[in-house]
């Protein structure tokens, strides 16, 4: 798969500015992407999303590293190449831009002529991309006659009409209501998967997350792993709720978690349990129902955890070595503030008791 | 692209508020430039009308005559040696002078015309006065005029052709206007009388008949205009100029064009009207391309080429150019036709001369949508993102 991918990029790098004002935004990106994969690319603005997407797009050339699109080298690539490259890359940007003057069809021709398809090969190709995005009664109307979803779908099927293989869509839904952002990027998914082109999507917008094959997540122009997003995200989401509402969000913790034990007590959750667990919660706490699914899988989460640790522990077979570098662990918590306490001692002992542990290398406490 | 889309045309009709201002703009360059033009054009074929309508291969005339209407004089011995050399077939002796003209109708209202002398018995004049009429200005103060001269002179034609005789006052002097024949006025000149030589010397008492304006030389036929002159010009003293008909109308367009401001002011007229016009399509241009940058920008991230973008640009140049013409050409055939009749002046629309404005409107235009073009170069298709 390696070498016939769509994409392939190794330790890009890019600076904007000379000298003294040079300023990296893209440090040694490296990432595949492959026919048919739709990859979203994500992260706070500034962080050189659009950066990497003119690069991918062969809108400036890259300065170091490789970018490689459609097997072709763009590193240092001269103007020629980079035209050459733009013509195979479909492009959806953020607010459409379509041409003003031209009606829908003729918008759409602008991308078809590009690949010399003229005539009545032409027309029937305008005339069934725009059926696929549902535009086919306002193929003679003007932009300024079409609303903004319509628009977004008028930038798509110029973006698909000459079947790249490379889809590149900068923030499609961000001049979008709810609604038909999601509907703009299921058209591309959908599209996409039938056409086989690979697709990168730049979003802000969350909720499309889902769409995607792979995400990608850029933060000061260094690609970061999802799971360090993701558990980032959430200590800053749970440190949040601390200081917003401390009352509220330890009661719904502890509510929260009596009700996953009881939900894991069989050994599985059942979608109703999870069903009238949110209602449970959402009758409780007067937060909004994103917060409150949020602390809920938190917690199932947990009891998840200790429920499994028991018999995964055993089945490991923890050694002597395991068995004491997680005593000593237990014992450097609990001397951390100055001073082991009873109470301390009392929950290591019931720890090791419940995971079955050797207290033969138990340190004399003091 | 051969069958694409006329972006440019397209977005200039998308606008049509604009394209409407762009098109009056330039008619108006376009009547600007044809109204100059056509007045230097008229400017300088009337002022050698007279040049063209006499019979002769070469022309003798004082070294200090530098224009037609305010000749001096120089020997007529001159002239007469040369209808010794070989080739020569005659010599017309002529005299010529602005006199004053009393209308026929309202004497009190006297204006300056040009009275030309000529001996009758030489074929100088041929071509402008019937035989009859060689005739009539043989017979004492009698004089024909230039019928296409200012209405200011009277209603001599009327009065002619209604078969009255016609008697006006020259110099106090009263003639006979025995006839009329065509000329026409020029920037110098508001009309003329050709009479015979005596009777010219009647009029200005003060003129010797030795002493003469111009002297027309015509050679027998077949005979090398330029050799005849080398030859003259060898054997006879240097007091006097002998120019072919050629270089005898570009002595006079040379004075009436760099001599006088008047050849100069209408060449500057002419370049105002394309400086204007050359303004108003840029600006024009620079907006359309201003306001189309994004969209330019987005051509470009799709793969289209700057080379395509400037045929865009040009393209509306040219259209521009192309609407802003027609109906400033009709415009100025309108102003030449009513000018024609005001002034007597020559002013008609050539094909050539309207072809040479459409190539300096399109030439105007193209050049604007160049400097417009500077403009496209910030279109960065990584900014379009």
């Amino acid at each position: 798969m390696g070498s016939d991918s769509r994409i392939a990029l190794e330790d890009v790098s890019y600076s904007y500015g000379k000298g003294a004002l040079e300023k990296q935004i893209l440090f040694d990106i490296r990432t595949r992407i492959d026919a048919g994969q739709i990859v979203i690319l994500t992260g706070p603005s500034g962080s050189g999303k659009t950066t990497l997407l003119t690069l991918i797009g062969a809108l400036r050339s890259a300065q170091k590293g490789s970018v490689k699109v459609l097997g072709r080298e763009l590193l240092n690539a001269s103007e020629k190449a980079l035209i050459s490259a733009r013509r195979q890359i479909g492009y959806i940007f953020q607010s459409h831009n379509l041409l003003d003057s031209l009606t829908i069809h003729q918008n759409v021709q602008m991308a078809l002529q590009l690949c010399g398809v003229k005539g009545q090969d032409a027309r029937s190709r305008i005339v069934s991309v725009l059926e696929r995005v549902g535009l086919t009664e306002h193929e003679h109307k003007y932009p300024r006659e079409l609303s903004g979803g319509q628009k977004q779908r008028a930038g798509i099927a110029r973006a698909l009409v000459s079947r790249p293989q490379i889809v590149l869509a900068d923030e499609p839904t961000a001049s979008l209501d709810k609604q038909s952002g999601r509907d703009v990027v299921e058209l591309i998914q959908d599209l996409a998967r039938e056409d086989g082109s690979a697709v990168i999507l730049v979003t802000h917008d969350n909720r499309i997350l889902d769409i995607a094959d792979r995400i990608l997540h850029l933060e000061d122009g260094r690609m970061k792993s999802l799971s360090e997003v993701v558990s980032e995200g959430t200590s800053r989401m749970l440190n949040l709720l601390e200081k917003h509402d401390p009352d509220s969000a330890n009661y719904l913790a502890t509510f929260s978690f009596a009700l996953a034990r009881i939900a894991y007590a069989d050994g599985e959750v059942h979608d109703s349990e999870r069903e009238e667990m949110r209602r449970i919660l959402h009758e409780v706490a007067r937060l909004q129902a994103s917060e409150v699914e949020f602390i809920m899988e938190l917690s199932m989460m947990l009891k998840r955890t200790k429920s499994g640790l028991d018999g995964r522990i055993r089945s490991q077979a923890l050694d002597e070595n395991r068995a004491e570098h997680f005593l000593n662990s237990l014992y450097a918590i609990a001397r951390a503030d100055g001073s082991v306490s009873a109470e301390e001692l009392i929950e290591i002992d019931a720890i090791a008791a419940e995971f079955g542990l050797a207290q033969s290398a138990k340190p004399t406490p003091g | 692209m051969f069958g694409s889309i006329p972006l440019g045309w397209l977005q200039l009709k998308a606008q049509k508020l604009r394209l409407v201002a762009a098109i009056m703009g330039i008619t108006f360059a376009v009547i600007l430039i044809f109204v100059q033009l056509e007045f230097r054009e008229a400017l300088f074929v009337s002022a050698v009308r007279y040049h063209t309508a006499m019979d002769y291969d070469l022309a003798m005339l004082s070294p200090k005559t530098d224009f037609m209407v305010s000749s001096k004089q120089f020997p007529r011995a001159r002239l007469y040696q040369t209808a010794g050399f070989e080739g020569v077939e005659s010599a017309t002796a002529v005299y010529m002078r602005l006199v004053s003209w009393r209308n026929p109708v309202d004497p009190s209202n006297a204006r300056n015309i040009l009275a030309i002398g000529f001996d009758p018995a030489e074929p100088g004049f041929n071509r402008l006065l019937n035989a009859e009429q060689i005739e009539t200005i043989k017979i004492p103060d009698q004089v024909v005029l230039d019928r296409r001269g200012r209405d200011e002179y009277g209603p001599v034609r009327e009065l002619l052709d209604a078969g009255q005789p016609v008697s006006a006052e020259i110099n106090d002097r009263r003639v006979a206007v025995a006839g009329m024949y065509e000329v026409g006025t020029s920037f110098g000149l508001d009309g003329g009388v050709i009479t015979s030589d005596l009777n010219f010397l009647r009029l200005l008492p003060t003129r010797k008949k030795s002493a003469i304006d111009f002297g027309l030389i015509k050679l027998e036929p077949g005979q090398d205009a330029s050799e005849v002159q080398a030859r003259i010009r060898e054997a006879i003293p240097k007091d006097v100029h002998l120019l072919t008909r050629q270089e005898f109308m570009n002595l006079e367009i040379q004075y009436w064009n760099k001599t006088t401001p008047i050849g100069y002011i209408f060449a500057f007229g002419a370049v105002m009207g394309l400086i204007v016009g050359l303004i108003i399509v840029y600006q024009i241009l620079f907006a359309d391309v201003q306001d189309h940058l994004k969209e330019y920008a987005t051509l470009k991230a799709m793969g289209y080429t700057h080379g395509y973008l400037r045929n865009v640009v040009l393209q509306q140049a040219v259209i521009l150019g192309v609407l802003g013409f027609i109906p400033g050409m009709g415009v100025a055939h309108l102003v030449f036709t009513k000018g024609a009749d005001a002034t007597r002046l020559p002013l008609e629309m050539s094909a050539q001369s309207a072809l040479a404005v459409f190539a300096l409107t399109v030439a105007m235009c193209a050049g604007s949508g160049m400097m417009a073009l500077r403009k496209l170069r910030a279109a960065d298709p990584a900014e379009v993102f």
